[in-house]
């Protein structure tokens, strides 16, 4: 059906009918994509399972997946919506802080390593989560806790 | 015998127009993208988080990090459409 992407797609159709009342609704979540990428790793270290489930479902819908797996994307979104909300609750201003810095660059992990590191302690301190990178290799420092960010452009804000 | 100071005001007059466009263009970059830095290597993921800022906050490069996205925003993702050629 959607075998390719759209060309010549100048018409846009905002359909308003919403959602059969047979499916739960859960609110979307707000943030955009700045604030969402400096939560990611929070949000991935509490809402593992469901991120999980999520994921493997839609690889064996084999296509219907967008239509099979709604209730596991409610789960993820109500995980997420949750980490988020304690996010505001206990870390906001180093949370905007590191989003603010984020969004001068490029939505850059390593240029705003200095902002990072008091929202990682805040976080682990009052929710007790830790950023994980997953798949990094067991005997190296990640990158996050390195002193030295090589691709930063500025000294001051690694 | 001192440095010729005048042989080198032509180089000087060239960077200055050179660093005055520069900082031109950027000002000019800069008030494009809200007062911020300009994006550069933006690719399709990029490209579909910004529309989805764009209809979350109504500005192509605005933030928040609200945890409740506003009413409508299910539905205001738009379907692409283009004409069947037959």
């Amino acid at each position: 059906m959607s075998a390719r992407q759209p060309r010549f797609n100048q018409h846009l159709l905002i359909d308003t009918t919403p959602l059969p009342s047979s499916i739960p609704p859960v609110p979307e979540i707000g943030s955009s994509s700045a604030p969402l990428l400096s939560a990611s790793y929070f949000i991935g270290a509490r809402c593992k399972p469901y991120n999980d489930d999520f994921m493997q479902c839609k690889t064996a819908a084999n296509g219907t997946g967008e239509v099979d797996c709604l209730k596991e994307g409610r789960k993820v979104t109500r995980c997420a919506a949750g980490v988020l909300e304690d996010v505001n609750k206990s870390c906001l201003e180093e949370f905007r802080k590191h989003w603010s810095c984020l969004d001068d660059n490029n939505q850059q992990l390593w240029q705003c390593r200095r902002w990072e590191r008091p929202l990682n302690a805040c976080v682990f301190e009052k929710l007790n989560i830790e950023k994980k990178i997953p798949g990094a290799p067991e005997n190296e420092t990640p990158v996050h806790l390195r002193k030295r960010q090589i691709f930063a452009h500025s000294i001051t804000t690694q | 015998m001192g440095v010729p100071f005048e042989a080198l005001i032509p180089y000087a007059v060239c960077l200055g127009m050179f660093g005055f466009s520069g900082a031109a263009l950027s000002k000019i970059r800069h008030m494009q993208n809200g007062g911020k830095r300009a994006r550069h290597s933006v690719d399709q993921w990029d490209r579909q988080m910004m529309d989805r800022d764009r209809r979350l906050t109504g500005f192509l490069r605005g933030q928040t990090d609200m945890v409740k996205a506003p009413a409508g925003f299910e539905v205001s993702n738009p379907w692409r459409l283009e004409r069947a050629f037959t």
